[in-house]
């Protein structure tokens, strides 16, 4: 191995557009540059005006090429929005009678069986993450190649949403005349920087809220078990303080993040922030606590629906390593304790780890779902020239087939 | 009961020579005819009944109540007794109490049979007199196979109308409970005036592979139930344009043919679209791929009084892109009030099963006989007339407003199948119309209801019907709340919230 390629992701969001093109050597990963802009055209993870949209995009991907003197050709695509859903699924084949030893071929199979599981007409697969095999019957296998047995099934977990509107986003993209080399939940690429293998063995629950949807995604046993989106982010915050202080949504925008706290009590009576007039707003004071109230509300209901979403399932009980959040909202002070309220358990802000290059780029938890997409198609790139420590991502689209045995 | 009997023996003599006008040619005008003529009988609250046979009719008669059809027009019939007591329907007769003593059929058509036969009187006595029976059953077991032609025949020949609605066990049912079933259909199809087959296969479609079996039946039972209440529907309540019965049945005219069937609603801007939209999704009509091949489809467009003409063409004309140039379209169009802003839409066909082409000629003569009973009455001479032109100059001089003496002669509402029934006599009471007489009603008296609601001292709503919605009680209406910049996008609902409206709004927590 030894050599190189330049990977970029691209993350289409609701906030902003952030294209992060990476240079991947040996299992190391350096970012060359990062090219961001505002999103225009965009409303909870999915693209409502087209256009606007793919201007953003071409944007974003100028910036970056700038910036890293790269030329963008390709790239891994993120995808998010509140259509995407998954579950956890069992596909089995029978091992042919003139052979009893396990080849790559009846994997292959396994996994096709996973794929036609049958879905609501207009979705499609995203991603089928095997979780693990079973050999006759024999639990827990990681890697029944070589092995002796007749039936092999394996556990998935399987990603799906609606076809169209993941197509969009593609087209975003393609019509830029750039190709998109896989699609990617952005809620999976972000856990793909943010945990270590140990975190994941141990279990973890990494929840990406961004602006317009929260992803989110548990391991345990070192893969992933549950998966999915709430379309709620940051920019509800931004709403509801618009809309509860009667201020302009930029201006809301921007006292979030100058003032805004996830915590109550913490103010003093009469503690008010003073807001300077500016064109198309005419200045005035605003309580302080009545802020942290509206933040700490929207907050607080979106961590308790994410944690009885998430209960429906059991894998939660298993998280040894705790909660890791990411993503821009994660900015948010005194989010990490509230979260440790709603969920009781150990909660880490985190962002991108074992990447080099921009530290500005990988320490910042708005960038780990763009550095994840990079990370993910350097697993995939491995994975394909052999050496794979990650074969338990194949996630592509159907009709695009998969470029590896 | 004098008139029904009256009805009963008239029957023959009426019927098709004065129906069949009303019907074909220029939709609106006539239709209009046909309400105000047909409005005396259609207030008689003995007009239909569902009967359910076996434990999937029975399963079917719980969902409709659950979607608020009324109780007391629903019969279970069964076999077994402990089925039997866990149904809700308020009617419940257990048949062959000496052939299976209270327990099941075990699956074999022929006991269920039997049961049925030993039990005529029992039925014929709960049928009698009904002009419109709907039968529901499970072809495949026992008394849904055995018993259903039976109830079909009793039914028929005490004169009613006879509509079967029969699900078609799931392949994995095993070959056996295919072929009763099959054998039980051809049988059924000779003794009703139409049946409309939804095969489990394809339903179990309509829930995602996630759903457990409970929901998945759950979902077939619904969309029957739906089905049920949309041909009630779309029979009893008058229109704009309305649909005879004739025409029902030459949309569901298809020996062994599969039905299709889509129902959908909407409210808002784009009700009608979304509505057309939701119908075409269902899977029994392979996302309106397969009106393709139907020969005649049957459209009904229902709304509250804002219903437009223009969202109407404009539904239909995206609705014309799916079905193919031959397909004839019998549209029906009603407005009822008690729907409020939502308006819905419901496409009713079948498809010829490939092996039998030959079927319409057979069936097409009971069929035009059995529409005597029901569409003849409407018709009766006796029905206060000259109302009918009258009321024009009362009535808000445009186009929706027309249909309006049916739709409030549909409110008084002795248990129309619209979900909003057990209120709209609230509404209606402030009129001086007596409600309980059983005297034709006259238009005039009738109009006077509606203006009424606009008169109302709440009377905000410019007549769009945006009352009766606020009087329907099934469903909450808050204050409108605004969702600020996500006011345009589709809504996140979880758990019965609208995410998208700030939180302390929904928790009612005051800010400054």
């Amino acid at each position: 191995m030894g050599k190189e390629h330049i990977l970029v992701g691209l993350e289409v969001g609701t906030s902003k557009i952030c294209v992060v093109i990476g240079e991947a050597r040996d299992d190391q990963l350096r970012i060359l540059a990062v090219g961001e802009t505002p999103s225009s055209g965009m409303r909870k993870g999915e693209i409502v005006d087209f256009d606007n949209a793919k201007e953003c995009v071409r944007e974003a991907l100028a910036i970056a090429e700038d910036r890293g003197d790269v030329q963008v050709e390709n790239v891994i695509l993120g995808v998010s929005g509140s259509h995407i859903e998954s579950f956890n699924y069992r596909g089995s084949v029978e091992i042919p009678q003139d052979r009893d030893e396990i080849d790559e071929r009846d994997i292959e199979d396994v996994e096709a069986n996973a794929r036609e599981v049958s879905l609501p007409p207009p979705n499609t697969v995203i991603h089928t993450i095997t979780q693990h095999y079973f050999v006759d019957g024999q639990d827990g296998v990681l890697s029944p190649v070589g092995m002796v047995g007749h039936r092999l099934e394996a556990e998935f977990h399987l990603i799906h949403g609606v076809a169209t509107r993941i197509q969009n986003t593609i087209r975003c993209v393609k019509e830029l005349n750039i190709e998109v080399e896989d699609v990617v939940l952005n809620g999976l690429a972000s856990a793909l920087v943010v945990l270590d293998n140990h975190q994941k063995k141990l279990g973890a629950l990494v929840i990406d809220i961004g602006g317009g949807a929260s992803d989110y995604i548990v391991y345990n046993d070192g893969v992933v078990k549950q998966s999915g989106v709430l379309a709620v982010g940051g920019d509800h915050i931004t709403n509801d303080i618009s809309m509860g202080l009667r201020i302009p949504t930029q201006r809301a925008g921007r006292l979030k993040e100058e003032e805004g706290s996830a915590l109550l009590g913490n103010a003093l009576p009469g503690d008010l922030i003073p807001l300077r007039d500016e064109p198309g707003f005419a200045g005035r004071d605003v309580d302080r606590e009545t802020l942290n109230t509206i933040i700490h509300m929207r907050m607080r209901e979106t961590l308790e629906l994410l944690r009885r979403r998430l209960a429906q399932q059991a894998f939660l009980d298993y998280t040894g390593a705790g909660v890791f959040l990411t993503g821009g909202c994660s900015l948010l002070p005194g989010i990490a304790s509230l979260t440790e309220e709603v969920f009781g358990m150990p909660v880490t802000l985190t962002h991108a780890q074992n990447v080099s290059g921009m530290t500005s780029a990988f320490q910042n938890p708005r960038y780990s779902t763009a550095i994840g997409l990079v990370k993910y198609g350097q697993a995939i790139a491995e994975d394909y020239s052999g050496g794979g420590w990650l074969d338990w991502i194949k996630g592509v689209l159907p009709g695009k087939r998969r470029r590896a045995g | 009961m004098a008139r029904l009997d009256q009805r009963g023996s008239s029957r023959e003599t009426e019927a098709r020579g004065l129906t069949l006008p009303g019907r074909n040619a220029g939709q609106v005008m006539i239709g209009i005819d046909a309400n105000t003529l047909g409005r005396a009988d259609r207030m008689d609250p003995v007009e239909f009944r569902v009967v359910g046979i076996g434990g999937a009719g029975s399963n079917v008669l719980d969902r409709a109540v659950l979607d608020g059809c009324e109780q007391e027009r629903l019969i279970a019939v069964n076999t077994d007794v402990q089925s039997l007591s866990a149904s809700v329907a308020p009617a419940k007769l257990q048949i062959g109490r000496d052939v299976t003593r209270g327990l099941g059929t075990g699956g074999d058509p022929a006991l269920g049979e039997e049961a049925a036969l030993g039990s005529e009187p029992e039925l014929a006595a709960l049928l009698g007199g009904v002009p419109l029976v709907f039968l529901v059953a499970g072809l495949g077991g026992g008394t849904g196979s055995g018993a259903l032609p039976v109830v079909a025949r009793i039914a028929r020949e005490s004169g009613a109308l006879v509509i079967a609605f029969a699900t078609l066990p799931f392949a994995f049912e095993g070959q056996r409970r295919g072929n009763q079933a099959a054998a039980a259909l051809e049988r059924l199809e000779a003794d009703c005036d139409a049946v409309v087959c939804f095969e489990n296969d394809r339903m179990g479609e309509i829930v995602s592979a996630r759903a457990g079996v409970h929901e998945a039946f759950a979902a077939t039972d619904r969309t029957i139930s739906q089905a049920i209440r949309v041909v009630g529907e779309v029979v009893r309540r008058p229109g704009l344009i309305r649909i005879g019965i004739d025409e029902l049945l030459s949309a569901l005219r298809n020996r062994g043919g599969r039905c299709l069937f889509g129902f959908g609603e909407g409210s808002g801007d784009n009700r009608l679209h979304d509505a057309l939209a939701e119908a075409l999704r269902s899977p029994l009509l392979d996302r309106g791929r397969l009106l393709d091949e139907a020969s005649n489809l049957l459209v009904h467009v229902a709304g509250g009084r804002s219903l437009t003409l223009a969202e109407v063409e404009v539904v239909l004309g995206a609705l014309a892109r799916q079905v193919s140039d031959h397909t004839q379209v019998l549209l029906g169009l009603g407005v009822d009030p008690a729907l409020g802003d939502r308006a819905q839409v419901a496409l009713l066909s079948s498809r010829p099963s490939k092996a039998t082409l030959h079927a319409p000629v057979p069936l097409a003569a009971p069929a035009s006989a059995a529409v005597a009973p029901a569409t003849s009455k409407p018709r009766r001479p006796t029905a206060p007339a000259p109302a009918a032109p009258t009321p024009s100059p009362v009535a808000p001089a445009d186009i929706e407003s027309e249909p309006v003496p049916p739709v409030a002669e549909l409110e008084p509402g002795d248990a129309t199948p619209s979900a909003a029934g057990e209120l709209i006599p609230e509404l209606a009471t402030p009129a001086p119309d007596p409600v309980a007489t059983a005297r034709p009603r006259r238009p005039s008296p009738i109009r006077a209801v509606d203006p009424a609601v606009p008169a109302d001292p709440a009377g905000s709503a410019s007549a769009s019907g945006q009352r009766p919605a606020a009087i329907r009680q099934e469903e909450m209406q808050f204050e409108p709340v605004s969702r600020g910049r996500f006011e345009k996008s589709e809504p996140t609902l979880e758990g019965g919230q609208d995410l998208d409206v700030p939180t302390f709004l929904r928790k009612n927590i005051r800010v400054r």
